[in-house]
């Protein structure tokens, strides 16, 4: 089943998230890759800007 | 003029590992906060109505502690049980028993059992694993590590075991007489059997396919 329900002893964001691995990677690399993106998109913007 | 690339310039280095540095700050105190949560301990009135927490009550050593196979969460949880006599009695009051518990803690960190053992993770495995040792079935009615001691409750077995280890043959590394007193050997008794009950997602792994481990099967 892709879907578990959820049943940690204590409910919290993280115990949903990180029900496999595969969520918190996703979770991580949207949160901390993505934004390099745009970091980068920025930086070579400015770089042209200036070359 | 050779073209720039974004990869060789340090802003862009810069502003990333700011970015992954900040975020991962944010993530880990958030994540201190939401541990707080889950490690706080239950009361006497969760025990009393039901309530599951991670970590039970002190109270908890007044009842039968067990383990009953979770499918949908695929490992053992613990199961509180009915009364049970704790060194003769099953009314352990709330400042009675975390008075207890907190000597067998104390107890614990002074004779360093970690340097030997493993507690909820933490420690060696130059001996047996204590996260679990109170269902260990060996210190059962009919274990033969009980009826080595002579006593006739488990937690009267572990407690004459560990004020004199060195007595008893158990293991091939057996346990040196660490000078622990009778006092001090039921506060360590106590601290086992809650540090049982606590709900540790199914670790240590194997703890469950120990003969007599869960439901006395």
């Amino acid at each position: 089943m892709m879907f578990e329900p959820f049943v940690d002893v204590v409910p919290s964001f993280f115990g949903w998230l990180n029900q496999g691995p595969l969520t918190l990677t996703i979770f991580l690399h949207t949160v901390i890759i993505l934004p390099m993106f745009w970091i980068y998109k920025q930086e070579k913007a400015r770089i042209e800007r200036e070359g | 003029m050779a073209k720039r690339s974004v990869w060789s310039d340090n802003r862009f280095w810069q502003r990333s590992a700011a970015w992954v540095t900040g975020f991962a700050s944010i993530l880990l105190i958030w994540l201190t906060f939401d541990t707080s949560a889950q490690i706080s301990m239950g009361t006497d009135a969760d025990l009393q109505n039901g309530v599951t927490k991670r970590v039970p009550a002190p109270t908890v050593i007044n009842y039968k502690i067990t383990y009953e196979m979770d499918t949908v969460r695929g490992h053992e949880v613990p199961v509180i049980g009915e009364k049970e006599m704790f060194f003769g009695r099953d009314d352990w009051s709330e400042e009675e028993a975390a008075e207890l518990l907190h000597l067998g803690k104390l107890g614990s960190q002074s004779k360093n059992c970690m340097n030997c053992h493993t507690l909820l993770g933490n420690g060696a495995y130059y001996a047996p694993d204590l996260t679990k040792a109170w269902l260990d079935p060996a210190w059962g009615p009919e274990g033969s590590l009980q009826s080595m001691t002579g006593k006739s409750s488990k937690e009267e077995a572990m407690a004459e075991f560990l004020q004199h280890p060195s007595q008893y043959p158990t293991h091939a590394r057996m346990m040196p007489d660490l000078g622990i007193t009778a006092e001090e050997a039921q506060g360590l008794v106590a601290f086992l059997k809650h540090m049982s009950s606590i709900d540790t997602n199914g670790f240590p792994r194997n703890f469950g396919k120990i003969k007599g481990a869960v439901h006395g099967k």
